[in-house]
């Protein structure tokens, strides 16, 4: 599978690792509740699946991708950095 | 005074096989550095790396300048900058020169360096490289961060004859060059003084 | 005397160049341009192994990758190659192979008796038998199947062969280079687009090299080498010969190209075969199809083969591999075989067709031969070589006619299975009798053969469209191609899946030696799907995956469970469509060379010093130092102790991680990762901290120094350093890119020793002399500085893990092999001593230090005794969840120290522990021992562990109960620090 760093490049995914849903927001800390959620709770889609990857052989770059897990087309890859700071 | 000799990452770089398809020299007395923006900084680094060097700072994976002084784009916010020159302590000077636009980082023995080139360069570097490094994607001046054979490299094609520079990690020296002599003696790899 | 069923002239062999080879120690000869199979059909050798049940006889039966019956072991000794298929094997000169499955030979093979159990052997046998009694199963059934299993056998010695791996990048892969590909590949190549031609053959052209058929005016062997010799001048275009693509994955496709198994052995330098991954943006398919065989009884006798393959073996190798030879077909297909054997003067005995209306210019391809229509061949006869057929007519009549090869044609199965790799399903086409692929992979056509387009014009045609539109699609224009004269024949086919006859076994799957009843058998049984049709018959699992049997055995259940073939369906094809040698996965990735190897600086010096080496990850560490007369690690190690607690040692500790971490906002960003503060550290000093996973368990510790205001160096164990890299990129990329913050590893840059022992900073002032002040005033416990010494960066930290006074003194790694010489020439008058990594195990152990053993993923950092060290007015990560009521327990397992009760007894790690009364069980334990050491202060082995309100238990009796090792002694729990409890040495 390849996936598009949005600086490096088309690349091999064995360059990266991947690290989950990336639709969580980290809580505020004195809500318990929903600490156990963020660190425990996952959905389960069939299709389009935002998550995380980081280029770890590459530029270092934690990355949002956007792709289908069913046919495992990706769509979509931008810096997480980017995402976080709109 | 303490005296301690300096021994470069690749001494063990050696010939094999027959021909001359690749091409191999070590560039050493090179200093190196992990540039990173500061936040905010991006515009105000480039101006002063334009005023201070006439470098372009690069803003995606290519490599700008000279072997005497180049800045290679390694991530977002972050260059490999060599220095050729052999000015000592240059690497602190750099961080003084760059203080608060950037924070500046020692790697000048971090990595090996090598200088190759070759007829067959291509077609070896195809053996460990996951990424088209053809004329058309991979034009003189691009710069790759990827790994070959698991180890982690930074690749700058300088020119198309083709003349790529390369960084290893040191610890990683000698079993990059079991890859490099696996793969190049069949077209044969030679030592270049 | 032997025959040759070689023809005067004619084929594509060089007969200027003859070649000789061994098969079953006999000498033979053959051409270049031979495969083993047409040269020992040439030497009239059809007769090559024994089945795999019933060893029964069998002969070449194709011409091609689909063969069933002609596996051989290619080669002897070390580079000896089972299971490879004698028709694609390219004759070289010198070849040795021998046949599989038969003792003493294929001729006369004991394991035939194998036949008579015939109706024991039956599907599923082995459901039903060997089970009773139990103990005999481990003891004599399973070590009898063993022997009498299998097909070829490993030579069990060390590939001396190497493997390589190649990537490649383009805009059109072509798959096959038949009429379709070499049409497709042209097309696509003068557009200008980047092509790549993977063929898995030694020579380019497909059915081209089979077939007599003119195009352009030429041979279409001739065109075949016209169009390679085009594609040759083209500069985008890449060809790879000998090269099968094996499996489609997501974005590229896997091929393995064969580079010298054609030659005795490799060349100098060059691997035996080369593994490609492809990356390519739009796929033509063209991998042709294959004929279906008939199912009859007796259909499986040597000289029995596939009607296409004679004529591949008359045209392209100039070989009639019998003397009278007939047709049994239900296609038109066979009809072109009579005609094309025929003109290479070979004599047709009989042609026999299913069908009842063949057409008359079908009819007239088989000139003056006999010709029975609605007609079947009911029984055969012939041990060792067909020499009868008996004929069923349509009014019931048998006659039989005697022949010696039997060519038979039922029809074509496109070669679709690679299409089908990422899940896409055939379906069958009641109109071309054939499953076809419409759910293809991203970017993938089929063309020709493969798509069910049978005859020539159309496989040019199709081949030159599906080239244009992948070249269009990376945005080269559309371009006209011109038209090509070829030939268009007939391709009618009426299959009929099974006929009877005698009682004789009618084969489906010619390699697994299933049959037509052992398909009914399993219908019968309910296993009535088809993936349960193939589990429980093995039809299709051979290594042939089924090539020449899957679509007839599916039929055939279809036929059995009254469901028509597009209810009933085809199993799903997975890579690899070929079989591929291991060791072209593992390419130089194998024995040493598996991972890379990380060396510090001071390795070859340590080497020299004696040192025995240990795997820390990817790196290699000195775990002990032989001293001259030592050949015990115990006795080495406690020697490396004494000397460090009673003057000083070196220890290389360049493999943990260091990481800068630079920017205005530093100190924060480590408040926010470490349980403890650090923006408050005073530039000059170090402080020791330990980081949380998010769910609250320990991941880390280290020790963290601040060089400068907006400067720090953190420390990380050796085995997490691109753990905790990631972890830091990820907090401040995703979590908080607010912050100013900036990080990279800096772990190669330096070589970094401990210094450690009452003599240290002798040792230390005598190498700095005045570079850096290494007073207790000046230095004391927990400094740390830069300095130069002339233009050499030193690094200075005063921690200890020993817990004696000690140093951590650290170099630019290229200075790191000198700096060792340095450092031990230095402490050579004060006894220096290099230590290992048991060593440094032993001295934090003694010192109640927690490592890897406590830090391993299930502790919390009240359990190891750091809850003190957990801040309450900042937040971090891990926090909140570590506040979890299950893990602030007072009942969790703590840390504690243990000594034996008995002192000469040896503790280990693992053993469970229990309250003294209780009875020990795997699932009751109050807890484990976690590191043991032999404590030289203590002369005794001593341990840490984690026990059930350790803190309360001090000086009780427990028992460590260790059931793998046959250990069981009472231990007495003890605070964990062994020596030095007030942390004297440590200030001195």
């Amino acid at each position: 599978m390849r996936i598009p760093c949005p600086y490096c490049g088309s690349r091999d995914a064995s360059e990266f690792s991947y690290s989950g849903d990336a639709t969580l927001t980290r809580p505020a800390p004195d809500n318990a509740d929903a600490m156990f959620d963020y660190v425990y709770l996952r959905d389960n889609p069939v299709g389009v699946h935002r998550e995380y990857w980081y280029h770890d052989a590459g530029c270092h770059a934690w990355l949002t991708v956007t792709r289908n897990v069913s046919t495992h087309e990706v769509i979509d890859a931008v810096l997480a950095h980017d995402e976080a700071a709109s | 005074m303490l005296d301690l000799a300096h021994i470069p990452a690749f001494a063990n770089l050696r010939s094999m096989g027959d021909g001359r398809g690749v091409i191999a020299r070590e560039r050493r007395g090179i200093a190196v550095a992990t540039v990173m923006a500061r936040k905010g900084q991006s515009a105000a680094l480039a101006a002063a790396v334009k005023e201070q060097f006439d470098i372009n700072l690069p803003l995606g994976p290519h490599g700008s300048g000279s072997d005497a002084m180049s800045f290679l784009g390694t991530g977002p916010g972050r260059w490999l900058v060599t220095h050729d020159a052999g000015t000592p302590r240059f690497v602190d000077s750099l961080a003084q020169q760059l203080d608060s636009l950037a924070s500046v980082v020692e790697q000048s023995d971090g990595v090996g360096l090598l200088r190759l080139s070759g007829p067959a360069l291509l077609e070896v570097l195809a053996k460990g490289v996951a990424i088209d490094l053809s004329a058309t994607a991979f034009p003189a001046g691009s710069v790759a961060v990827t790994q070959i054979a698991h180890m982690g490299v930074t690749l700058w094609k300088v020119d198309e004859a083709p003349t790529i520079h390369i960084a290893v990690a040191r610890s990683m020296a000698g079993s990059f060059l079991h890859w490099l002599e696996a793969s190049a003696a069949v077209a044969g790899l030679v030592v270049d003084s | 005397m032997s025959i040759s069923r070689r023809l005067a002239s004619g084929g594509l062999i060089d007969r200027s160049k003859p070649i000789n080879f061994t098969f079953d120690g006999k000498t033979y000869g053959g051409y270049a341009g031979d495969t083993l199979a047409s040269a020992l059909l040439a030497n009239d050798t059809m007769l090559v192994g024994r089945s795999f049940k019933y060893h029964r006889p069998r002969g070449i039966f194709s011409a091609g990758p689909e063969e069933p019956n002609a596996l051989v072991t290619l080669r002897t000794g070390a580079r000896g190659e089972p299971n490879t298929k004698a028709t694609t094997v390219e004759l070289f000169d010198g070849l040795v192979a021998s046949s599989q499955n038969c003792w003493p030979s294929p001729n006369f093979d004991l394991r035939a008796v194998h036949q008579l159990a015939g109706p024991l052997l039956n599907a599923g046998f082995y459901y039903k038998t060997f089970m009773w009694p139990a103990a005999f199963w481990e003891k004599f059934y399973e070590p009898a199947i063993r022997r009498s299993a299998g097909l070829g056998a490993l030579s069990g010695l060390d590939d001396p062969d190497t493997y390589e791996r190649s990537h490649a990048f383009c805009d059109l892969l072509v798959i096959g280079a038949g009429p379709a590909g070499l049409a497709a590949a042209l097309a696509a190549g003068r557009a200008g687009a980047r092509v790549i031609v993977a063929e898995e053959d030694f020579v380019l052209g497909g059915r081209l090299l089979s077939d007599s058929a003119q195009i352009d005016g030429v041979s279409a062997a001739s065109w075949a080498a016209l169009a390679e010799a085009e594609l040759g001048t083209l500069p985008n275009v890449r060809i790879l010969k000998r090269t099968a693509v094996f499996g489609v994955y997501d974005g590229e496709y896997g091929a393995i190209e064969r580079v010298s198994d054609h030659l005795s052995v490799p060349p100098p330098f060059a691997p035996r075969q080369r593994l490609w991954k492809i990356v390519a943006q739009q796929c033509v398919l063209a991998a042709g199809a294959q004929e279906r065989p008939l199912v009859f009884p007796g259909n499986d006798r040597p000289g029995i083969m596939l009607a296409s393959a004679l004529r591949t073996y008359a045209n392209r190798f100039g070989v009639t591999p019998g003397q009278r030879i007939a047709i049994f077909t239900t296609s038109d297909d066979g009809w072109r075989s009579a005609f094309e054997l025929q003109k290479a003067g070979a004599e047709i005995a009989v042609v026999v067709d299913a069908r009842t209306e063949v057409a008359p210019d079908v009819r007239k391809l088989a000139g003056n031969a006999p010709q029975f229509l609605g007609a079947h061949v009911s029984d055969t006869s012939g041990y060792r070589r067909l020499t009868n057929i008996t004929i069923t007519d349509s009014a019931g009549q048998t006659r039989s006619v005697a022949v010696d090869t039997l060519g038979v044609s039922g029809g074509w199965s496109p070669s679709i299975g690679i299409a089908t790799h990422l899940g896409g399903k055939g379906s069958w086409s009641e109109e071309k009798s054939a499953f076809l692929c419409n759910d293809l992979p991203p970017g993938m056509q089929l063309a020709g053969a493969a798509a069910a387009q049978w005859t020539l014009t159309q496989a040019l045609e199709n081949g030159a469209l599906a080239g244009a539109k992948a070249a269009s699609h990376v945005g080269l224009g559309l371009q006209a191609q011109k038209p090509i004269l070829a030939g268009d024949e007939a391709s009618g086919n009426n299959p009929v899946w099974l006929f009877k006859g005698s009682r004789r076994k009618a084969f489906v799957d010619l390699q697994n030696d299933v049959t037509a009843t052992d398909v009914a058998l399993a219908a019968q049984e309910g296993f009535r799907s088809v993936e349960q049709l193939k589990r429980y018959t093995t039809l299709g699992m051979a290594t042939d995956q089924g090539k020449t049997s899957n679509v007839n055995g599916l039929a055939i259940l279809a036929g059995e469970i009254k469901k028509t073939i597009a209810e009933t369906g085809a199993t799903r094809a997975r890579p690899p469509y070929v079989p591929v040698a291991i060791g072209a996965f593992a390419g130089l990735h194998s024995g040493k060379h598996f991972k890379p190897t990380r060396l510090t600086a001071s390795h070859a010096a340590s080497a020299a010093a004696g040192a025995t080496f240990v795997e820390a990850g990817q790196w290699m560490r000195a775990q002990w130092f032989n001293a001259p007369g030592e050949n015990d690690w115990l006795q080495s190690v406690t020697r490396e102790v004494k000397a460090v607690r009673s003057s000083v040692g070196i220890c290389d500790v360049s493999t943990l991680g260091k990481i800068a971490l630079c920017g205005s906002d530093v100190g924060t960003f480590l408040d926010r990762v470490y349980i403890n503060t650090f923006s408050t550290l005073p530039v000059g000093k170090v402080r020791y901290g330990v980081m949380l996973r998010e769910d609250g368990f320990v991941m880390d510790d280290g020790t963290t120094g601040r060089l400068s205001a907006d400067h720090y160096v953190m420390t990380t164990t050796t085995v997490n350093a691109g753990k905790v890299m990631q972890h830091l990129e990820y907090c401040h990329q995703v979590l908080w890119p607010e912050l100013d913050v900036q990080m990279v590893s800096v772990t190669e840059q330096w070589a970094q020793y401990a210094v450690a022992g009452p003599k240290s900073r002798a040792l230390l002032q005598a190498l700095l002399g005045g570079a850096c002040d290494v007073s207790n005033e000046a230095f004391p416990y927990l400094a740390c500085a830069e300095f130069h010494v002339g233009n050499i960066p030193l690094r200075l930290f005063r921690v200890s893990f020993s817990g004696e006074l000690a140093y951590e003194i650290a170099a630019p790694a290229g200075y790191g092999e000198a700096l060792f010489n340095a450092l031990m020439q230095a402490g050579k008058a004060l006894g220096v001593t290099p230590y290992g990594t048991e060593a440094l195990s032993v001295m934090r152990i003694e010192k109640g230090h927690v490592a890897g053993s406590e830090l391993n993923g299930q502790t919390v950092a009240r359990d190891l005794g750091l809850g003190r060290m957990m801040s309450v007015k900042k937040d971090y990560i891990g926090r909140t969840m570590a506040a979890r009521e299950a893990l602030i327990d007072p009942d969790r397992p703590t840390l504690v120290g243990l000594r034996p009760v008995d002192r000469s007894q040896r503790l280990r790690n693992g053993a469970l522990l229990f309250a003294r009364g209780m009875t020990p069980a795997p699932d009751n334990n109050a807890g484990f021992i976690t590191s043991t050491a032999f404590s030289p202060g203590n002369n005794h082995w001593i341990g840490l562990g984690l026990l059930a309100c350790g803190l309360e238990r001090h000086g009780e009796i427990i028992r460590a109960w260790d059931p793998v090792r046959s250990g069981d002694l009472e231990l007495e729990v003890v605070d964990p620090v062994f020596v030095d409890a007030e942390g004297a040495r440590l200030r001195a």
